[in-house]
C-alpha cells in the first residue's frame, strides 16, 4: 500500500525516454542554431554544407562554417562544463544554490582574464579580438589559475569552517575582493581595454575559432572525464564526509579530484566565454527535479545532455533570429536563470525532490 | 574484538595544549556482544565512538581491532571491519530505499560502483533482516524517523561490518521505535561474529538489551560491566544522582525526586494499586504505611473487572469511577 508508484522498472523506462527526448532536443537546437540568425539558411542546404555538397550559396557555406558551427559547439561545450561543475559545487558543499560563481571561483577566473587583458597593457601582447595561440592558453591558464585558486582557498578555509552558510559567505567576501581588484585594473586601463574585458564579461559563445574551440574542447573533456570517475564518490558524499571515509573513500582525494574537475571546467568556460552564470546552477536541479533522482549514476549523462541542450537553446535566443541584434549570453541566461533560481528556493520542501541540506 | 589500552581522546587545539576529554580508557568489546555507551550530555561519547572508528585521531594510546592495531588499517580495509550510523540528520534527496542501502556494498564495489547479483543479494537481505523490505522503492524523505533509522542501519550491515558503530540511533524516535530498534541492535549482536557498540541516552533500554554498559561520567572515566552488575554495585546512582533525579534501583528506572509531604493511607492490589500510588506521589502526597484517622485513605476496589477508588476522610466516604476524578476530589 505504500509502495512508490514509481516502481523501478517504469522509472527505469521513464528515465531511458527522456534521455531520447534530450537527444532529439539537441540535433533540433543544433539544426536550429545553424539555421537562424540574421539570416535565415534552408535546412536542405544546412545539411549540404555539413555533408560538403557543391552549389550551396557561398556566403551561406561560409557563415556556417565559420561562425554558426563554432558558436553551437562552443555553446554546448560550455553549457556541459558549466554544468558538470556546477553539480559537483552541489554535490561537495551540500547546499542546492552552489556554482562555482556564487563561491566566487568564476571571479577568481575573471580577475586571472582581466590580468591577463588588462594588466597586458603594460606588459603587451595580448589583446582578446586578435588572440595569437600563446594567448589562448594564457588565457586559459590565467583563468584556470584564478578559478583554482579561490576554490583552493575556499576548500583550505573549509577544513575549519564546517558551517556550509559560512562558507558560502566567504565565497561571497572573495568574489568581492576580487572584483575589488578587477575594479582598480579597469579604472587604471586603457579605454579599448576595458572594452574589451567588459565584453568578454557579458559573456559570448561567438568569439570562438576553430583553433580555440579544439584547446576548449580538450580541456573540458578532461574536466568531464575527471567528473566521470566520480559517481561513487559524488554519492557518498551525499551522505556527509564522515560515512564517505567509513565506506572506505579516500575523502582528500575525492575533495582534490572534484576541485580539480570543477575549476577547470569552470575556467575553461570562463575564459572562452566569459562569466557565464546560472547554467551550472540551474540545469543539475532541472537534472534532478526530471530524472527524480540524486544518483549521480543517472544524474552526470543527465546534466550532460540537458547542459548542452539549455545552453544551445540560450545561444540560439541570443542570435535572435530574424534580426541583426544579438544578445550577451549573460543577459539571456540571467532573465531565465534568475526567476528559476527563485523558484527552485520557493519550492522547495523539505526532502523534496530537488537537493537538499 | 576492540580493545583499547590507555587511550585519550579529545581534539588538537592548533599548536596549544589538546582538549582531553577522557585519558586512560581501557576497554574491551568481545564479538557476539552488543555494547551500549551511556552517560550524561556532553561527557565525550561521540567523541570516543568517533575515535574507536577512526573518524578522529586520538591523542594517546592505543586502539586495537580485531587484533590489530587501528591506525594500520587502510581505509577499505576498515570499511570492511567496522561501519556506522551517524546521529547528523541524513538529506540526500531523491533517493530510493534499495539506492541507500546499496551504497553499504562501496568497499566491495569497483571505482564505477557495479554492483554483482551477489552485492544485491546482500542488499536485499539486510532490508529483510532489518524489516524494511516493503520499503524498498520508497523515496528516503517519504518515511518517517523510525523507518528511515533502519533503512541506515541495513546501509550498515550491507557493508557486512564485524564490528556495528551506532551514535544515538534512538534519539529522533518515539517510545515504541526506540524499542523496535534496540531490539533489533541486540538481535544482530548476539551470535556469529557481529559486534554492535551504540551509545544512548535510554538507559531503560539499555539497561534491558545491553550485553555490556561502558557508562561514562562527567570526567570521562569509563566503568564498564554487565548492566545489572552497574546497578548493584551503584555507578548507575553515582553518575545520574543529581539534583531532582534519583535512579531507583529496585525498579531500574528514574524518579524525580520531589517528594510527597500530605500524608495518605492507600489499599489495594495489581497494577490498579501500583498506578494509584503514582498518581498520589505526583499529586504531593506521601503513602503512609499505616492508617490513621487523621489523614485521608483511598481503597482501590475491583469487583467484577471494574475497578472504584473509595476515599475515606474525616468519617465521610466517597467513590469515584477513575484516578482522575479521585485527584481532583483531593485537591479540593
Amino acid at each position: 500500500m505504500n509502495q512508490s508508484p514509481d516502481s523501478p522498472a517504469s522509472q527505469k523506462t521513464k528515465r531511458l525516454w527522456l534521455f531520447g527526448l534530450f537527444l532529439f532536443l539537441i540535433l533540433a537546437l543544433f539544426l536550429l542554431n545553424l539555421a537562424l540568425g540574421s539570416v535565415r539558411i534552408p535546412l536542405k542546404d544546412i545539411w549540404g554544407i555539413l555533408v560538403g555538397k557543391e552549389g550551396v550559396r557561398e556566403s551561406w557555406v561560409y557563415i556556417v562554417q565559420n561562425s554558426r558551427l563554432p558558436r553551437v559547439l562552443t555553446a554546448a561545450l560550455a553549457g556541459i562544463a558549466l554544468s558538470a561543475a556546477g553539480l559537483q559545487m552541489q554535490t561537495m558543499f551540500r547546499n542546492p544554490l552552489a556554482d562555482p560563481f556564487i563561491l566566487g571561483i568564476n571571479s577568481g577566473a575573471s580577475l586571472g582574464v582581466a590580468i591577463a587583458i588588462l594588466g597586458s597593457g603594460f606588459v603587451g601582447g595580448l589583446f582578446l579580438p586578435a588572440l595569437n595561440l600563446r594567448g589562448e592558453f594564457s588565457l586559459v591558464l590565467a583563468a584556470s589559475a584564478g578559478a583554482g585558486l579561490v576554490l583552493a582557498l575556499i576548500l583550505l578555509v573549509g577544513r575549519w569552517v564546517q558551517n556550509p552558510t559560512t562558507l558560502l559567505i566567504l565565497g561571497l567576501m572573495f568574489g568581492h575582493a576580487t572584483s575589488a581588484v578587477v575594479s582598480l585594473l579597469v579604472y587604471f586601463s586603457a579605454p579599448e581595454r576595458i572594452q574589451a574585458y567588459s565584453i568578454w564579461s557579458f559573456g559570448s559563445f561567438s568569439g570562438v575559432n576553430w583553433t580555440q574551440l579544439k584547446v576548449m574542447s580538450l580541456v573540458i573533456l578532461a574536466g568531464v572525464g575527471l567528473m566521470a570517475l566520480l559517481p561513487k564518490g559524488l554519492n557518498a558524499l551525499l551522505l556527509g564526509e564522515d560515512y564517505a571515509r567509513t565506506m572506505g573513500l579516500n575523502v582528500g582525494l575525492l575533495r582534490f579530484t572534484i576541485l580539480l574537475s570543477a575549476s577547470v571546467l569552470s575556467g575553461a568556460v570562463t575564459a572562452f566565454c566569459g562569466p557565464i552564470g546560472f547554467i551550472g546552477v540551474a540545469v543539475p536541479h532541472i537534472a534532478r527535479n526530471l530524472f527524480k533522482t540524486s544518483n549521480h549514476k543517472i544524474l552526470i549523462p543527465a546534466i550532460i545532455l540537458i547542459g548542452a541542450a539549455v545552453s544551445m537553446a540560450a545561444s540560439l535566443i541570443a542570435q535572435l533570429p530574424g534580426s541583426q541584434l544579438v544578445l550577451p549570453i549573460n543577459v539571456v541566461t540571467s532573465l531565465f536563470g534568475a526567476p528559476f533560481v527563485v523558484w527552485v528556493i520557493l519550492k522547495r520542501k523539505r526532502g523534496a525532490t530537488s537537493f537538499n541540506v | 574484538m576492540l580493545q583499547t589500552s590507555a587511550l585519550t581522546i579529545g581534539y588538537k587545539n592548533g599548536g596549544k595544549t589538546p582538549r582531553v576529554v577522557a585519558n586512560q580508557l581501557n576497554l574491551q568489546l568481545s564479538a557476539g556482544e552488543f555494547v551500549c555507551l551511556v552517560g550524561p550530555n556532553g561527557v565525550g561519547k561521540s567523541t570516543l565512538l568517533r575515535t574507536v572508528i577512526g573518524l578522529q585521531p586520538k591523542l594517546a594510546g592505543e586502539i586495537q581491532l580485531s587484533g590489530r592495531i587501528l591506525a594500520t588499517y587502510h581505509p577499505r580495509e576498515l570499511a570492511n571491519q567496522v561501519s556506522v550510523v551517524l546521529t547528523t540528520p541524513i538529506s540526500v534527496g531523491a533517493m530510493r530505499v534499495d539506492e541507500l542501502v546499496a551504497m553499504g556494498r562501496f568497499p566491495f564495489t569497483g571505482m564505477f560502483d557495479r554492483m554483482t547479483d551477489h552485492d544485491w543479494d546482500v542488499v536485499h537481505e539486510t532490508l529483510r533482516v532489518v524489516g524494511v523490505e516493503n520499503l524498498s522503492h520508497r523515496y528516503i524523505h517519504t518515511l518517517s524517523d523510525g523507518e528511515r533509522q533502519k533503512v541506515m542501519i541495513a546501509r550498515a550491515l550491507a557493508q557486512e561490518p564485524r564490528l556495528l558503530v551506532l551514535d544515538e540511533p534512538t534519539a529522533y524516535l518515539d517510545l515504541p521505535g526506540r524499542v523496535v530498534v534496540m531490539d533489533l541492535l541486540h538481535d544482530l549482536a548476539g551470535g556469529n561474529d557481529k559486534a554492535v557498540l551504540t551509545s544512548t541516552h535510554d538507559l531503560d533500554l539499555a539497561l534491558r538489551h545491553a550485553d555490556r554498559i561502558w557508562l561514562m561520567d562527567d570526567s570521562g572515566q569509563i566503568s564498564q560491566g554487565a548492566p545489572e552488575d552497574l546497578v548493584l554495585n551503584g555507578s548507575f546512582a553515582q553518575i545520574f544522582n543529581r539534583a531532582g533525579v534519583r535512579f531507583d534501583p529496585l525498579s531500574g528506572s528514574f524518579d524525580t525526586q520531589h517528594r510527597g509531604s500530605k500524608p495518605v493511607f492507600l489499599e489495594g492490589q495489581g497494577p490498579e494499586a501500583i498506578w494509584t500510588r503514582r498518581a498520589l506521589v505526583r499529586a504531593g502526597y506521601h503513602v503512609e504505611e499505616e492508617k490513621l484517622p487523621a489523614f485521608p485513605s483511598v481503597s482501590v476496589i475491583t469487583k467484577n473487572g471494574t475497578t472504584t477508588w473509595q476515599l475515606e476522610h474525616e468519617g465521610q466516604a466517597v467513590t469515584f469511577g477513575s484516578i482522575y476524578e479521585l485527584l481532583q476530589e483531593l485537591r479540593n
